[in-house]
């Protein structure tokens, strides 16, 4: 078993970026000579060296220039000419080696000598490509940043003794040991001690999250004041961490629609600008007879063409905006949705575990037989069922020892029935009390009044006659209200779904200040539900992953949220790790920004290429111009992608 | 006509020597040329590439496909 740290290394690594960089200085030691003596010739007509040496010298300088610290360029370029497989270095290839030919040919005097232009192009393309590099990296430093989060170390207890191993030698059911300030190494469950962990690195979520006896922890998080065993329960590539890294790296090599032209320009690029060079070429000399010169248009046009803006534009903006959502923990699955995102009109939130902490408490019984006795009988049905109101039965019971239940059934999205002894009990919403005909006549203005709290009301019913009620809540999340209102005046209709009826659903909704609701909903109709809402406008759903996978699949953006330790990698285009509302408006406003990024970024690199090779055609620009201008527009691109930080979320 | 159940499998490839991005559309071309591969997508910030092919494909075939346009394929997961 090898850790997850060995499974990723850098998006962009140090050493692509020493290499660019060795050649950069190397190639200048050389060209700057070359540049010198150029210059000097062409602006102030003096001749350092006089001729032919020069031309011997431009072209014994200008050699390692071009074949040395070129030559994985050339190599690369030449290949792709042989394999049809066109590549960016195919073009600089070409441009560098004609136009260090015709410093050979000019020995015969066939053509004027521009074998110091091929050393400045390349010259210049190195120093184009080492600030590009160091740029791709700065894109991914937040994703670096989170490929290496994870803990190297681990205290363990072996038997009583605490040993230090290496993170890949912890084992799942290992007790390990965090003292304050240290990385808990791996997900666990704490069996000794309490803490505050700050888990911001991994969740986004700021405030320190207290961990006591039974806890759960992720991994990579730091421990802050108190000691805590930790049984590892997932280690390697099943950890929390890992299933972030897993999304946030599959993200990259998924698409966004809008660069689909830029793609199919890019795939055609390089032989189209071939052509065009050569076509310039020819013509330039047909129609003016001066070959040098012809070759000069040519080369120029060669070196101008960049494949590389374009198809940078997408993958650096995509890049720049999933890292600072990773920072946050937005999670952003699939390319796609930031730009489906701009779309979205409606956004339809689950009750359940969104909206509301998803932990619901009974707040309130009303009974005709006891209070104890309605919670004794309740309790040992509920206790049968893994229902979220059905634990609030539990917890609130808090039994010993359950009555014994038999032919015990779920209604789904109803209730329950069963056995105890001879007495058939019911338990369910009004909805199935109407059905089973239990008469609620005593219980209405009871259950009414729960509802307008906000409660749902859960009646029991013994021999179909009903005995009881009890009011269970789940308390709205704090931020829930201050979501929803930025959602509100950023002009989106937000809508909840629950199970819930209509009056209760309603009490929860005017809370947290949604106007629409769809009440009585059962889980496997709101992806329908959805469905139907498409007819108005796109759809994002936010609900829990889980439950909720059919709707998120359904709606346009699916954003799953996180619960606590677990993170659904299926379902959800846009995942979030912390479960607050607030991730959603974040998440939002991060697709937005990071799709007007894409869309400057392809615009600029469409206009630089539109603009630059009809000029370099029309012969207005010097090869090396071209040069500078073709190393400045993959330049431009990646530093804008970067100023995406600005942007505050 | 008969059908086949086919059953698709995901690779992983982590490639090598990519620096513009004609490279990582190159490849993408020339992964998708191998037959049994349905999808292929690369990703030059990343440098890896997801490709979704049926099971008959061998790692093999996608190491040479990359090889083919002058890259290497460090690790296939």
């Amino acid at each position: 078993m090898t850790s997850q740290h060995e499974h990723h290394e850098s998006p962009v690594e140090d050493s692509e970026i020493t290499s660019w960089k060795t050649k950069l200085l190397w190639s200048w030691i050389f060209t700057i000579p070359i540049a010198v003596l150029m210059l000097l010739e062409r602006f102030f007509d003096i001749l350092v060296i006089q001729p032919p040496f020069n031309s011997i010298f431009i072209l014994a300088v200008g050699f390692p220039v071009v074949f040395i610290f070129g030559w994985d360029t050339i190599k690369s370029g030449v290949r792709g000419l042989f394999t049809f497989y066109f590549n960016m270095d195919s073009l600089i290839a070409l441009g560098t080696v004609i136009a260090y030919l015709t410093g050979i040919f000019a020995f015969f005097g066939v053509v004027l000598d521009y074998s110091g232009v091929a050393a400045m192009i390349m010259a210049f393309f190195t120093t184009g490509k080492y600030v590009e590099a160091k740029a791709r990296g700065r894109a991914s430093q937040e994703i670096r940043k989170l490929l290496e989060l994870g803990a190297k170390k681990a205290r363990v207890l072996r038997g009583n003794k605490e040993i230090e191993v290496e993170i890949s030698d912890v084992k799942v059911g290992d007790t390990m040991i965090i003292k304050p300030g240290e990385k808990i190494p791996t997900d666990g469950i704490v069996v000794k001690g309490e803490s505050a962990v700050d888990e911001s690195m991994v969740t986004g979520e700021s405030i320190p999250s207290d961990k006591k006896v039974k806890s759960l922890v992720i991994g990579a998080t730091i421990n802050q004041d108190g000691v805590l065993y930790v049984k590892a329960t997932k280690i390697g590539s099943d950890t929390f961490l890992a299933h972030i890294i897993e999304l946030v790296e599959s993200a990259q090599s998924t698409k966004v629609p809008i660069q689909k032209l830029a793609d199919k320009i890019t795939g055609v690029f390089v032989p189209v600008i071939l052509v065009i060079a050569v076509l310039t070429f020819l013509n330039w000399w047909i129609f003016t007879g001066d070959l040098s010169r012809s070759l000069g248009v040519g080369i120029a046009v060669l070196v101008i063409a960049c494949p590389c803006a374009l198809g940078l534009a997408t993958p650096t903006a995509l890049m720049v905006g999933s890292g600072m959502g990773a920072k946050r923990g937005i999670l952003i699955r699939k390319g796609e949705a930031i730009q489906t995102m701009k779309e979205v009109k409606i956004v339809v939130f689950d009750k359940t575990g969104t909206i509301t902490k998803g932990k619901p408490e009974v707040r309130d019984i009303y009974s005709k037989v006891g209070e104890k006795y309605l919670l004794e009988i309740a309790a040992s049905l509920e206790k049968l069922s893994e229902h979220p109101l059905s634990k609030a039965v539990v917890a609130k019971a808090g039994l010993k020892k359950y009555r014994e239940v038999k032919g015990f059934k779920i209604l789904r999205g109803r209730g329950l029935e069963g056995n105890i002894g001879n007495k058939k009990i019911t338990i369910g919403n009004t909805r199935l009390m109407e059905e089973k005909k239990i008469s609620l006549n005593e219980f209405k203005a009871m259950i009414k009044k729960f509802e307008e709290k906000g409660f749902t009301a859960i009646v029991v019913a013994e021999n179909e006659k009903a005995i009881g009620v009890i009011g269970i809540a789940d308390a709205v999340k704090e931020d829930s209200v201050s979501a929803i209102k930025e959602l509100n005046r950023g002009g989106f209709k937000s809508v909840m779904i629950t199970g819930d009826n209509e009056v209760t659903a309603r009490a929860i909704a005017s809370q947290v200040g949604i106007d629409e609701v769809i009440a009585n909903v059962l889980p496997e109709d709101k992806a329908r539900k959805v469905e139907e809402l498409q007819k108005e406008g796109m759809v994002a759903f936010v609900g829990d992953g889980i439950n909720d996978a059919p709707a998120l699949k359904q709606s346009n953006v699916g954003i799953a949220m996180g619960t606590g330790t677990d993170i659904a990698i299926e379902a959800g285009d846009i995942v979030l790790a912390k479960g607050s509302l607030v991730g959603v408006v974040q998440a939002i406003n991060l697709s937005k920004a990071t799709f007007r990024k894409i869309k400057q970024n392809l615009f600029w690199a469409f206009a630089y290429n539109v603009v630059a090779i009809p000029l370099a055609i029309a012969g207005v620009l010097h090869p090396v111009i071209a040069e500078i201008a073709m190393a400045l527009s993959s330049v431009t691109v990646v530093t804008n992608a970067n100023l995406l930080r600005r942007k505050k979320i | 006509m008969i059908c086949k159940e086919v059953k698709m499998k995901k690779v992983k490839l982590t490639i090598e020597g990519m620096h513009c991005a004609s490279c990582a559309s190159n490849i993408e071309r020339s992964l998708k040329k191998v037959s049994g591969v349905k999808e292929a997508s690369v990703s030059l910030m990343m440098k890896k590439g997801n490709v979704e092919c049926d099971d008959s494909v061998s790692d093999d075939d996608l190491k040479k496909a990359v090889a083919r346009v002058g890259y290497k394929v460090a690790r296939v997961e």
